[in-house]
């Protein structure tokens, strides 16, 4: 077996907003083919996105960070417009600090583009790509504007390989784009100049491969329509597509449909990307790569919710200040803050978090050594920071989330337990199990501040 | 080592105050602290002044003691702020204290002032969170009840107290507090009302948590030199304790525990040569029903974990074995964070001397103090007494 796909994996917000709560606000819903869209939670982003798919890529393939020798971030709603995010995506995953990082964005083909650019070079490569477009709330983009991430492991002697690629591009400005310093899509919205704008690429594309006789279609979705309109087989895309349930999850798109189409056993599979501009890239992918996916719902959001969710309804940051940590304390935090990371003593062996100052148990000023404790733990004591009772670096959060639990969680590490306090994503009480998940803990002076929270997992 | 004694103590009203500063509720307190020692004291004689804000707004950070001592005509005298966080004044009278019984000061001047009320809601939020462990407890998003609340949590799973214990408490102080004229919350609330009040924290609801308050403390500590020069009945500092613990709940040893208490106490029994069973009163850092809960296992007035079916008895109440918090606590006084310790001085002082008014205990010869800095980060216990009711006793 050649260089290819080693394992997939995929994550998508759990909360959903249905068409029906768009047609009840505005009296239609401009988003044709999509039943649900996922609904990142205020604290969640593409970076945090892009962690979750990228550790179950990793657990798919038994592999680990530190085996990776680049790393590739896709996506066109990076939460910083400009700074590379893969230095901290690498710190989540344990990357080695010689990893490659690539940044691939601009267009919603950066994902398929990061694939085979990865494809193409040497080493294990960990493509990642997460997004979460947004537009104005009247904006059929925003009606069709979903979330998700997928990651693929590249690497030798793989089960899933490309076998050709073909590229078609035509200038068609104006279809989708997002204006610099603007978070928010736009598109003229010009019928058929729009959909020419797609189909045309796309087929060019898929006709410039030696044999495209496939079982499945990963095809880019900006809505539940668009990859119909064009020539190709339309059940094979139906068999694979995501967007209807996760709505247009822009350059996480085609990748989500190759871990459908992994996970549904396709052994002939087309990955078609297409980005406005526009240009489109198709790829025959033969074989298949274990994947572990975390895509399904489990809430349901009205669309007051939801406008909550996108900050639309909410004001500015209060005032009366943030809990003040300078970015060069963060930063020497950031170990523990993405991977709870806890150390050992040297002299008594008690295991101590944050692993700095003395010993807890012994006192020495200890030179600890790095544990990295389990994901999962136990809830040792909590509460919930009711509505409008939140301090105020994160009383944004709560107003587009609602309340949130705090808990001091006790995790395994060695042969001990560290306790760490974490807020919850939700509530928990206490002897819950909770995992530590990627969030946005706050953004000050402009930075946004990157840690783990407590997810309820149930017993 | 000289005795320390107390010659004189006051406070402002607790409350909200938009028409004073920090420096007027300072000077009341001093005003009222002068007034009530019995022979007479000329400012002039203070050696050394200790002030405990924690600096609630960001008002006068910097040099806060002497910003506020000026306010009374002690700019010539040392002025030294103390901070820890709610405990600042506690601090503030432990210093006073080490300053006579080292022999640099005869008299000293000791108290606390805090404005809160003047705020938004969302400034308020930001100051009440400055005592927590900023880098993790913090930004877990808790807040000040956030982290209390937690711990109510941990001790009902562990001891199975109940919310109506914690109610329990917010019940007893408020029927005090009704009978302390410079009471902030003047009202009494049923046990219901307590339980199905809001909550702010689950399981702490409105009724077990303090208010913000604006107040100042003062008192005036004297050497045994020249304690008849001020005071007619004396109340003698019999025992000092303090101890500071980690700042961060989660890096303790205990959440259903405030070890820092514990130590506090032990050393303040040891240093008095007395018990808890020889207390006749206790003032304690009520600042939300578990921490009196707590105050009572720490402080030993009960077995660990038996805290709620002890405020249950009643043994806490005006008439039980052990009054505690016969001012109403911060509960119903009151917490103006950095007047607070001295504030409980000064009801001390007020049960030992008679002043109590209508909430007075019967001839009252040994009272403790207790003041806690944030969630238990530092403690500090004073016992103090009348010796010569201690003397006359059995």
């Amino acid at each position: 077996m050649s260089r290819g796909v080693l394992a997939v994996g995929a994550y998508a917000p759990a909360s959903r907003v249905p068409a029906a709560a768009f047609e009840d606000a505005w009296g239609r819903f401009d988003a044709p083919g999509v039943e649900t869209t996922a609904v990142p939670d205020a604290d969640e982003d593409a970076l945090t996105m892009s962690v979750e798919a990228a550790r179950r890529a990793l657990s798919a393939a038994d592999a680990d960070g530190a085996t990776l020798d680049a790393l590739a971030f896709a996506t066109t709603t990076p939460p910083l417009a400009e700074e590379d995010l893969t230095p901290r995506l690498g710190s989540y995953l344990g990357a080695p600090a010689d990893v490659a990082g690539r940044t691939y964005g601009g267009h919603t083909r950066a994902g398929v583009d990061a694939l085979l650019d990865a494809l193409g070079r040497e080493g294990t490569a960990l493509v990642v790509a997460a997004d979460c477009p947004a537009g104005e709330p009247d904006d059929p983009r925003e009606h069709a504007a979903g979330a998700g991430a997928a990651a693929l492991l590249v690497g030798p002697d793989a089960p899933a390989t490309v076998v050709e690629t073909a590229a078609a591009t035509d200038p068609r400005p104006g279809t989708r784009f997002r204006r610099a310093g603007d978070d928010r899509l736009d598109g003229l919205d010009a019928g058929r100049y729009d959909r020419a704008a797609f189909v045309e690429p796309v087929e060019a594309a898929v006709d410039g491969l030696d044999d495209a006789d496939v079982d499945a279609v990963a095809v880019q979705a900006p809505d539940g329509r668009l990859p119909y309109r064009a020539d190709i087989d339309d059940e094979a895309v139906a068999a694979v597509e995501t967007v209807s349930e996760l709505g247009d999850t822009a350059a996480a798109s085609v990748p989500l449909g190759l871990a459908r189409a992994f996970e549904a056993g396709h052994e002939r599979t087309l990955a078609v990307g297409w980005g406005s501009g526009a240009g489109a890239v198709a790829a025959r992918i033969e074989g298949a790569a274990p994947v572990e996916a975390s895509l399904s719902a489990d809430r349901e959001l009205d669309y007051a919710a939801y406008l909550r969710r996108r900050g639309d309804v909410v004001g500015d940051v209060p005032d009366g200040g943030a809990a003040h940590v300078s970015v060069p304390s963060w930063r020497r935090s950031l170990a523990s803050r993405h991977r709870h990371e806890a150390g050992r003593c040297p002299d008594c062996g008690a295991v101590a978090f944050p692993p700095a100052g003395a010993c807890p148990d012994c006192r020495s000023p200890a030179d600890f050594e790095p544990v990295e404790p389990a994901r999962t733990g136990t809830v040792e004591a909590a509460t919930t920071i009711g509505e409008g009772g939140a301090p105020p670096e994160f009383a944004a959060t709560q107003a587009r989330q609602g309340a949130f639990g705090v808990a001091i969680v006790a995790f395994d590490a060695g042969n001990e337990a560290v306790s760490v306090p974490v807020q919850v994503v939700g509530e928990a009480a206490v002897g819950d199990r909770v995992r530590a998940v990627p969030r946005r803990i706050y953004v000050e002076e402009g930075v946004p501040r990157y840690g783990l929270k407590a997810l309820p997992v149930g017993d | 080592m000289r005795d320390a004694y107390v010659v004189g103590a006051g406070q402002s009203a607790y409350g909200s105050f938009p028409d004073e500063s920090y420096r007027s509720l300072f000077r009341t307190a001093v005003e009222a602290a002068v007034d009530s020692v019995d022979h007479g004291i000329d400012l002039g004689a203070v050696d050394e002044a200790y002030v405990g804000t924690l600096g609630v707004g960001g008002r006068q950070i910097g040099l806060s003691a002497p910003a506020v001592t000026e306010h009374v005509g002690l700019d010539g005298t040392p002025a030294t702020r103390v901070e820890n966080a709610c405990a600042a004044s506690g601090y503030a009278v432990r210093q006073a204290v080490m300053a006579v019984r080292s022999g640099m000061a005869d008299v000293v001047l000791a108290g606390g002032v805090e404005v809160m009320t003047d705020l938004s809601g969302d400034t308020v939020r930001y100051w009440l969170g400055v005592s927590g462990e900023t880098e993790w407890e913090r930004l877990s998003g808790t807040t000040f009840a956030g982290v209390y609340a937690q711990m109510a949590s941990a001790h009902m799973r562990e001891h199975g107290t109940t919310t109506d214990q914690l109610s329990a408490v917010a019940v007893k102080n408020h029927d005090n507090g009704a009978r302390n004229p410079k009471a902030q919350l003047d009202f009494t609330c049923t046990l219901e009302e307590a339980t199905a009040a809001p909550t702010v924290a689950d399981p702490l609801t409105l009724y077990h948590c303090c208010p913000t308050t604006d107040g100042a403390a003062a008192v005036l500590v004297a050497s045994e030199d020249v304690v008849d020069d001020y005071a007619a009945d004396p109340v003698r500092v019999a025992g000092v304790g303090a101890a500071a613990d980690r700042v961060g709940l989660f890096r303790r040893d205990s959440y259903t525990s405030i070890p820092a208490s514990r130590r506090a106490a032990d050393a303040a029994y040891d240093a008095a040569g007395v018990g808890p069973a020889d207390l006749d009163f206790a003032e304690v850092h009520d600042c939300f029903a578990i921490a009196e809960l707590l105050a009572y296992e720490d402080l030993r007035f009960c077995e660990r974990g038996a805290a709620g079916p002890y405020v249950e008895s009643g043994a806490t109440e005006p008439d039980g074995e052990l009054p505690v918090n016969t001012s109403g606590g911060l509960k119903s006084k009151g917490h103006p964070i950095g007047a607070t310790g001295a504030g409980q001085v000064v009801e001390a002082f007020d049960q030992l001397t008679g002043r109590a008014g209508d909430r007075g205990l019967e001839a009252p010869a040994v009272g403790l103090t207790h003041n806690v800095g944030g969630s238990g980060g530092a403690a500090v216990v004073h016992v103090l007494e009348r010796e010569d009711r201690r003397r006359a006793g059995p």
